[in-house]
């Protein structure tokens, strides 16, 4: 069932231009039918994750879905963002993008759900090929140019990755991860399996966001919608990050991959919230800030063992719903910062929204925000080694950096505004942003049995053995 | 039901009561009500109270005791709100609110701070401690950013103090579970004692330096006079009476219950002559004396008491390091008295600007005969400030002079009177200036505060001077905090403290005084030679004066010492400050230029060669 997560959105974006009027319905029901897939696999996949082999091929030679709960739970979150980020409108423009939001999911879908890095591959590229379009989609000259920039670092980028896999096909002969993972220790774990690693990190990072490769980011997310930047910033980069941390814990669990991992995440870091103290309008400051927050993602999933997966998802779970919130009340709050004043007392509900999350953000408890950071230092003081801490005392630094700009901006939203310059809210961002902030409060309302839900993911994900046992010599009434 | 239980609940009652009913004026009074209900039920809470609910979040256990020592500071806390809610509840806060400011907003934040102060004040581990840490911070932001346009320029400038202070302790935390295991403040003392002793500064450094944020120690205090000072008056007055002192619990907390006075000498800097201790000592020294000599510079009255606000935690913290009996005693009870004083005071000062519109003390004079009541709240708290008898500053301050003494501290000793020397000179520039002196002509006709804003001072003034003639009143608590927290435990008496080798009674010091006042009115009274004047019959070098006469003189008031201490300001702080944010404004500045790159798929192919290159020379 929940491969048609996949399928349903990949043959809808097809069908919908030829659609008719139809598709108003057709196009928004899809990803409500996909978050209700989603949730029926969500039991069993928690109680144990299972093996989807597609036309009954076995793998290692056919393809496999690998289905545990954090495939589960991004295939969630791509529907629940691409409803939340819907492009409503009539138009042949609305329509062009409604097709490439549903491709963009179908693909997301796959690539959370993938077993083999082949299929990674092909789905990556989708993911990208949709994303480019997206992202030029506003139309103007900026647009334009930002796209092609992201779609050259893009494409190389894949091309790099690409290079990788073909690394680790030549070594190990297969592209399964789970035959990957048994193969590895006598096949990869050497200079080219590394080497297999880097490329793959450097490719993939391009969408990961991470330094040095994200220059793109500040001004695709400047010139995009806010809605593209909501999904490139909250959904994609996940992906990416995750199909990272899948190799990371099954192919490559070494200690050279994880300081590749924390040297370039710290200097995101770093460069992120620094550059976006400087930022002089909200979307590009968002930009910089999302650089800096998956900086702590890939920091938190260097980690070793389950502390950083726990770490690594509630951080990269937290952005997923903070930033597109952020973007969303960026929409009509484009423009010089200066110029917000008083935005945030003509719309009561924006304001209050934007503090929320810039406060969750910071990692003020007991919002979410400060668990997952808080997992995230711990975990980082746990290990021993100069770069880890140097790594923790970044985090916390430049975490009064952001405090200090997300409050600049605080300030703005509820000074005087003296020439009635503000503009109001849209009520289609501010009811997104608002079920996100509700989603926020509910989650710090439940902390207790959501750490119990994360432990219980990240133990499930960092099991390696079992993923092995499961894929490749599965007991025949689990195999589906 | 536990008595903390209730009390949380009264309070988060009372937060929700002033969210929903904040906008209405006529329950303004149901806050001062229910600020008092909140007091009732600390007032009869038995020695340690737990709060039932508890939560296991990511393996930290979550839950709340009142102590004795929590108690304490919870009794000023509610006391503070009390007061000031009391004077906002009349004829201010029609003002206010006439003025277009949120009354519900100034409700909901006074109650939000004294339910994130009571959730500090009761937690026994430190992510607990934390919680309540960041909420009081961001609570006490929401109170600094209601008073207008400079306020939430003041209230932007303590972000990143608190957001740093708050990191330095979340760090500390952090450290602290990966090299002890656990977060529990019992476990953790016990654990500490075995750390190896450069670990154990690293967390030391960081918990003092980042609590001490919040108490406005040096080179932490640029912050707080403006942030206190610009907030909506009653939020002033609260602020600056318990507001900072949070820090200081948790100073207190982290040195005698943590580190514990054992383990105090064990971290030296120069061993046998140096530590953390003699370094926190000369810290609040200087503390002391360095804002308080700020102080004795500022024209606005709101930050004048400010700046004393931060002078006079050094006196607190200093007492508690001295960690005898009496100095910790000292330093406690200071807590009580400051927060009486102090927020008698900033009520005096916005009675007075509630009439006359300003703070300036360039601006006022005269105003005893037309606002006696205010004069006299300010009376009593500028002698209570400058720590003279009979009110209680005096009895504080003496115990902590006394064991700095008594421990062989003269230098320090000598820091803290020079702190009040300072004290005193600025408190009377505030009296003159405000009260004394020529009355303004545009300030003839003004009236005395209403009751709803003089009863309240009054009611300070009162126990200003009830705990300082009779401070035994105070030191059953302060001995209690004591106790529970692990200090020496003070032997005291209802007139103050005995010993062989000189107690302190304050009801023999205040018998005297008064007696003296008394032979002074016979002969005043008596000898039959006074004349009653009116205010402007007067005369100066043969000259007689009238109203539009200016006689007064406040601008540039102590212009002979400014003379002489004047290029002492160097005003180093600020200046490092500044020199901060430009250095991270550069650094933002290369950062911008990192991600402006004109050719990125060229950096990309850098990066993974370099990556490459890496692997193989690794």
């Amino acid at each position: 069932m929940i491969t048609l997560t996949v399928a349903l959105p990949l043959l809808a974006a097809f069908l919908l231009p030829l659609a008719g009027p139809l598709r108003y319905a057709l196009g928004p029901a899809v990803p409500l039918a996909m978050a209700w897939l989603a949730l029926q696999a969500w039991a069993p996949a928690q109680a144990e994750p299972f093996v989807i082999a597609i036309g009954g091929f076995r793998p290692p030679l056919g393809i496999a879905f690998y289905v545990d709960t954090i495939a589960v739970l991004l295939n969630l979150a791509v529907a629940a963002c691409v409803l939340l980020l819907w492009p409503w409108g009539t138009g042949a423009d609305a329509a062009r993008k409604q097709s490439l939001t549903l491709l963009l999911a179908g693909a997301s879908a796959g690539l959370a759900l993938s077993g083999d890095l082949f299929n990674v591959y092909v789905f990556y590229e989708l993911v990208a090929v949709a994303s480019y379009g997206l992202a030029a989609g506003r139309g103007t000259g900026a647009g334009y140019a930002a796209a092609f920039r992201y779609l050259v670092v893009s494409s190389l980028g894949s091309l790099l990755a690409l290079i990788g896999i073909t690394l680790i096909y030549f070594r190990a002969g297969t592209l399964n991860l789970a035959h990957l993972a048994e193969l590895a220790p006598a096949a990869l774990h050497d200079p080219l399996g590394l080497s297999a690693f880097l490329l793959l990190l450097v490719g993939l990072g391009v969408k990961a966001e991470m330094f040095p490769v994200n220059a793109w980011v500040p001004e695709v997310y400047a010139a995009a919608e806010s809605r593209v930047s909501a999904l490139l910033a909250g959904l994609v980069s996940k992906l990416a990050v995750l199909v990272l941390v899948r190799l990371l814990v099954l192919v490559f669990p070494l200690d050279e991959a994880r300081l590749a991992l924390l040297v370039l995440g710290t200097l995101g870091i770093v460069t992120g919230e620094l550059a976006a103290w400087r930022a002089r309008d909200l979307t590009r400051m968002l930009a910089f800030s999302s650089i800096g927050q998956l900086g702590i993602v890939l920091v938190a999933f260097a980690i070793p063992g389950e502390a950083g997966l726990a770490a690594g998802l509630a951080v990269a779970v937290h952005h997923l719903i903070a930033k597109p919130a952020l973007f969303l009340l960026a929409e009509r709050w484009g423009g010089s910062i200066e110029a917000l004043a008083g935005a945030g007392l003509r719309s009561k509900l924006g304001g209050a929204l934007f503090v929320l999350f810039a406060l969750s953000l910071v990692g003020v408890p007991p919002l979410p925000g400060f668990w997952a950071k808080f997992l995230t230092l711990s975990g980082l003081a746990a290990q021993s080694g100069a770069a880890w801490w140097l790594a923790a005392a970044a985090i916390l630094l430049t975490t009064v950096v952001e405090a200090s700009y997300l409050f600049r901006v605080v300030g703005r939203l509820y000074a005087p505004d003296d020439e009635g310059r503000a503009a109001a809210q849209g009520r289609l961002q501010l009811a997104g942003a608002g079920v996100l902030g509700a989603c926020l409060i509910a989650a710090a309302a439940g902390a207790v049995p959501l750490g119990e839900a994360l432990k219980h993911m990240a133990a499930q994900a960092g099991d390696r053995p079992a993923y092995i046992e499961r894929v490749l010599r599965p007991h025949p009434e689990v195999a589906q | 039901m536990s008595g903390l239980d209730q009390l949380l609940l009264a309070s988060a009652g009372t937060l929700l009561v002033a969210f929903l009913l904040g906008a209405w004026r006529p329950a303004s009074w149901l806050f001062t009500a229910l600020y008092a209900a909140q007091l009732a039920l600390l007032l009869r809470m038995p020695e340690a109270a737990s709060a039932t609910p508890a939560f296991v979040v990511f393996g930290q256990t979550i839950g709340w005791t009142l102590d004795a020592y929590g108690r304490f500071f919870a009794v000023i806390t509610v006391g503070a709100a009390l007061a000031a809610s009391w004077f906002a509840s009349g004829e201010w806060g029609a003002r206010y609110e006439a003025a277009e400011n949120s009354l519900r907003a100034l409700h909901s934040a006074m109650a939000a701070n004294v339910l994130a102060m009571l959730m500090l004040l009761a937690s026994r581990d430190l992510v607990t401690l934390f919680i309540g840490w960041e909420l009081v911070s961001w609570a006490s932001f929401l109170m600094m950013a209601l008073g207008g346009q400079r306020a939430m320029r003041a209230a932007l400038r303590y972000v990143p103090y608190a957001m740093g202070g708050a990191m330095a302790v979340l760090g500390a935390m952090v450290f602290a579970h990966a090299w002890t295991g656990t977060l529990d403040l019992g476990l953790l003392a016990q654990r500490l004692a075995h750390l190896e002793p450069a670990r154990l500064w690293v967390l030391a450094a960081l918990l003092i330096g980042g609590f001490g944020v919040k108490m406005g120690l040096l080179p932490f205090h640029l912050w707080q006079a403006g942030a206190y000072a610009e907030a909506p008056g009653p939020g002033t007055a609260f602020l600056g009476a318990i507001s900072s002192r949070m820090g200081l619990f948790a100073i207190a907390l982290v040195l005698v219950r943590l580190i514990t006075l054992e383990g105090l000498p064990a971290l030296t800097i120069v061993p046998g002559l140096f530590g953390l201790r003699e370094a926190l000592a000369w810290i609040a020294a200087l503390t002391i004396v360095l804002p308080t000599f700020t102080a004795l510079k500022q024209n606005d009255a709101r930050y004048l008491l400010a700046w004393h606000g931060i002078g006079q935690g050094g006196y607190m913290l200093l007492g508690i390091v001295v960690g005898d009996a009496w100095g910790s005693a000292g330093g406690l009870m200071h807590v009580f008295n400051h927060a009486t004083y102090q927020a008698a005071l900033f009520l005096s000062v916005y009675a007075v600007v509630h009439r006359t519109g300003t703070a300036d003390l360039n601006q006022l004079g005269g105003l005893i005969v037309r606002m006696p009541l205010s004069f006299l709240t300010m009376l009593v708290g500028i002698i209570g400030l400058a720590g003279l008898p009979p009110m209680n500053g005096f009895v504080s301050k003496w115990l902590v002079y006394r064991s700095l003494m008594t421990n062989g501290m003269p230098l320090l000793f000598l820091a803290s009177v020079i702190g009040t020397l300072g004290t005193i000179l600025s408190v009377y520039k505030l009296l003159h200036n405000t009260f004394l002196g020529q009355l303004r002509s545009e300030h003839v006709s003004i009236r005395e505060a209403p009751w709803s804003m003089t009863l309240p001072m009054l009611a300070l003034c009162v126990i200003v001077f009830a705990t300082g003639t009779a401070p035994g009143l105070v030191l059953g608590w302060v001995a209690q905090a004591q106790a529970a927290l692990g200090l020496p435990v003070i032997n005291y008496t209802l007139g103050g403290v005995e010993s062989s080798r000189g107690g302190l009674d304050m009801l023999w010091v205040v018998g005297v005084l008064f007696g003296g006042f008394g032979i002074g009115a016979l002969l005043f009274y008596g000898a039959g030679r006074s004349k009653r004047l009116h205010q402007l019959d007067n005369y100066a070098g043969g000259h007689f004066l009238s109203a539009d006469v200016r006689y007064q003189y406040s601008d540039n008031f102590y212009a002979g010492l400014m003379h002489r201490i004047g290029p002492l300001y160097r005003g180093a702080f600020a200046w490092a400050e500044s020199a901060l944010s430009s250095a991270v404004s550069l650094a933002a500045t290369a950062m911008q230029g990192v991600y402006r790159q004109q050719v990125p798929a060229l950096f990309l192919l850098a990066t993974a060669v370099l990556a490459l290159f890496w692997v193989v020379t690794r």
